[in-house]
């Protein structure tokens, strides 16, 4: 599976990846001027916290959300192990908030859907790695395990180790 | 995030941009793709490193942080991103008009007019300590008394400049407040250039409109040549091309005042390509400012083994002209020196006639052909080229534009060089731009006036003296000012002192003002109550056809 890895020696916290998330995958508009006047306010699926780490979903390979979803809303692609949520179907009882341990999913600005990071699964590449000014952000095949030199990375979708 | 396909609508630069790609030459444009994604809170002005307990962003996003640490929000980040602008860019005018003030009183160039040029050092001084140049009271007395009553009027340096930028530092100002504030630096920055225009006269003396070429096609292969880059003291400008005078050298010049006469510098290029004459091996010495100048400069000298004389060093010296006569010196031994350097410069020039004045234009005439509904009004096309957009191609369609649909077109500095290269300002094509209601007026105007009609450089007042000239305050008049390819903080300065004037005033690309609701509607409607015309920042994408067609739409309209 390909997962986002952070280099947290290259994150300077600058918000672009929350920024840009906001505008291509929350906005409706997807364009700056008008995004940020969006009401609702679009809700970015990247947070930013301090220690120099942005956080998405790490799409664990065992998913209490996965397991929490009353009705199978939250959903494994099989071909590309992503977790994301089933839309159609949801019927924001918040399990899954409740169950994520790095508290990255959200209510959508209408409260009928959870909503989370899909590592922009129906697009050719995440936005958040494109629009990295310092490539703190990376796109990983994690099963070939981390190439040589570059376990800085902290791997999203296997836990924190090391970190 | 965006890629600008194609990058220049002019083919000598463009033939360069293949050059540059095979030698690994990094050019603008290159470092602007290097730097997208641009910070989307910088570009909307929702940032601020006015201290250090930041960097600080206001997020657009829900359940973000929306204030700075001293408790900026967005209206007041957007409004400060303006003021920054602005004060930056009302200083570059003081900038240089105290050099060539000082340049004046310290003899190294005995004035034309010697009257003239001390009552307008004294009009210095009185704006400089207190605001109150004679020259204000040239202003419409509306306009003026408008702006007193708001309090925008110049009041010397300490309050125009000094105070304007404390509101940077804090304090509990609104939007509104603040807007008039920066709009205050703004005047003050009209004031100075007037006056600089003015200092040039009583030195220099009245130049008549002169006949230039432009573009990269003016360089010569076999004769050293100095290329006068950016803006400093014009005494040094005309030193310089004194002491080449009988030495064989040529003096050209970029994003400078072409016309210091008797000498005129062939405008090489315009801003958004100021690095290609280095390319083109022709130039053996660069003579660069600050203001305008391209940092990336110093690097590429090197490359191609170009001499660099920098003139805004802190041990200057006094002698201008002993400094002027090195500086020839110089280009001879670097042509020397440089004899192996390939040259390759371009077939590709345009005639231009510039450096039109106030006085020279029948003001009666221009006012009648629009009561006559002759013409349908005025623009002012100001700028120089931005590398976000294709270099030159918005401003001049718009200006072909507007000149098709019978609107008298005035311009200044590096936008009337963009305009030179395309033969807006070449007499010749007159008929062929205009429409007929326009045509008529200009050939009523004069026998040699160009489809646009340049008012000089950025650095003298022409386009204020030209607006005071038509004697009725401008927002009696159809008149729009627009910047389509504006980069500098100057050209912010200067669309906002012409929004003061009355005249509404479209700008590209969109200030980073946007994030700030409060700021960007103040700029359009609070300004119109104000001032009667609105600073509008336009953030739709949109064809030049669509953008002659908004101008006409409000001409007239405010």
């Amino acid at each position: 599976m390909e997962v986002i890895m952070v280099d947290r020696e290259k994150c300077t916290q600058c918000h672009t990846c929350a920024l840009w998330c906001g505008i291509e995958i929350g906005s409706v508009a997807k364009e700056l001027n008008q995004a940020i006047h969006e009401e609702p306010q679009p809700v970015p699926r990247v947070l930013v916290e301090g220690n120099n780490f942005p956080l998405h979903c790490r799409h664990c390979e065992v998913a209490p959300c996965i397991d929490a979803c009353p009705n199978g809303s939250m959903r494994r692609d099989p071909k590309t192990g992503l977790v994301y949520v089933h839309e159609p179907t949801c019927i924001a009882c918040w399990m899954c908030l409740m169950v994520c341990p790095f508290g990255i999913i959200a209510p959508s600005s209408s409260q009928h859907v959870a909503i989370k990071c899909d590592r922009c699964r129906n697009m050719e590449y995440p936005i958040c790695v494109e629009v990295c000014p310092t490539n703190a952000l990376k796109l990983q095949e994690t099963r070939k395990g981390l190439p040589e030199g570059e376990s800085h990375y902290v791997q999203y979708s296997k836990g924190l180790e090391g970190f | 995030m965006e890629f600008v396909q194609k990058k220049t609508a002019d083919s000598a630069v463009e033939s360069f941009l293949l050059k540059a790609a095979e030698q690994g030459v990094a050019l603008v444009w290159d470092r602007y793709e290097g730097s997208l994604p641009q910070c989307g809170f910088c570009e909307t002005g929702l940032n601020c490193r006015d201290c250090l307990q930041g960097p600080c962003i206001s997020h657009p996003f829900r359940d973000q942080n929306k204030v700075g640490v001293c408790g900026k929000d967005k209206d007041i980040l957007g409004v400060h991103s303006f003021l920054r602008l602005i004060v930056h860019g009302a200083m570059a005018y003081f900038d240089q008009l105290a050099d060539f003030a000082e340049g004046v009183k310290s003899g190294a160039i005995s004035p034309k007019d010697k009257g003239r040029s001390d009552k307008v050092l004294e009009d210095i001084q009185a704006l400089l300590s207190n605001g109150t140049a004679a020259v204000m009271k040239e202003f419409p007395k509306g306009l003026v008394d408008g702006w007193k009553a708001k309090g925008v009027s110049p009041e010397g340096i300490a309050r125009d400049l000094f105070k304007v930028s404390q509101k940077l530092d804090g304090g509990t100002s609104g939007v509104k407040d603040t807007l008039l504030w920066a709009f205050k630096a703004a005047l003050s920055g009209c004031v100075a250039q007037v006056l600089q225009g003015r200092l040039k006269l009583a030195v220099f003396g009245e130049g008549d409109p002169e006949d230039v070429e432009v573009n990269l096609g003016v360089l010569q292969e076999g004769v050293p040549t100095i290329l006068l880059c950016g803006h400093f003291s014009p005494i040094l400008k005309q030193g310089i091309a004194e002491a080449a005078k009988g030495k064989k050298v040529a003096v050209m010049g970029v994003c400078t005042d072409p016309l210091i006469p008797p000498y005129t510098f062939a405008p090489v290029t315009n801003y958004g390509s100021q690095e290609i004459p280095i390319m083109t091996g022709a130039v053996d010495l660069i003579v660069a400012g600050d203001q305008c100048v391209n940092p990336s400069l110093a690097e590429l000298v090197k490359q191609w083994n170009v001499g660099l004389v920098q003139t805004e060093v802190l041990n200057r010296g006094g002698d201008l002209k002993g400094s002027a006569r090195k500086i020839v010196d110089q280009a001879q031994k670097a042509f020397d020196s440089r004899r192996k350097v390939s040259k390759d410069v371009p077939d590709i020039k345009e005639s231009a006639r510039i450096g039109f004045s106030a006085d020279g234009l029948d003001a009666k005439k221009i006012t009648e052909a629009i009561n006559k509904k002759k013409i349908k009004g005025l623009a002012l096309l100001a700028g120089c080229n931005n590398v976000k957009f294709t270099q030159d191609l918005e401003i001049i369609s718009l200006a072909r534009e507007l000149l098709k649909r019978d609107v008298f077109c005035v311009s200044e500095g590096c936008a009337s060089i963009s305009l030179a290269k395309y033969g807006l300002l070449n007499p010749q094509n007159r008929e062929s731009s205009c429409g007929k209601g326009l045509s008529d007026l200009l050939s009523s105007l004069g026998k040699d006036l160009p489809p646009v009609v340049d008012l000089g450089s950025c650095e003298n007042g022409g386009v204020t003296e030209f607006l005071l000239a038509l004697g009725k305050t401008p927002k009696e008049l159809p008149l729009v000012a627009c910047f389509p390819e504006a980069n500098r903080t100057k050209a912010v300065a200067r669309a906002a002192w012409t929004v003061a004037m009355g005249v509404p005033t479209y700008f590209w690309p969109f200030l980073p003002v946007t994030g700030s609701p409060k700021t960007t509607e103040a700029l359009g409607d609070f300004c119109q109550k104000v001032f009667g015309a609105k600073f509008n920042v336009i953030t739709e994408k949109m064809e030049p056809a669509e953008k002659a067609d908004l101008i006409l739409k409000n001409l007239g309209r405010g």
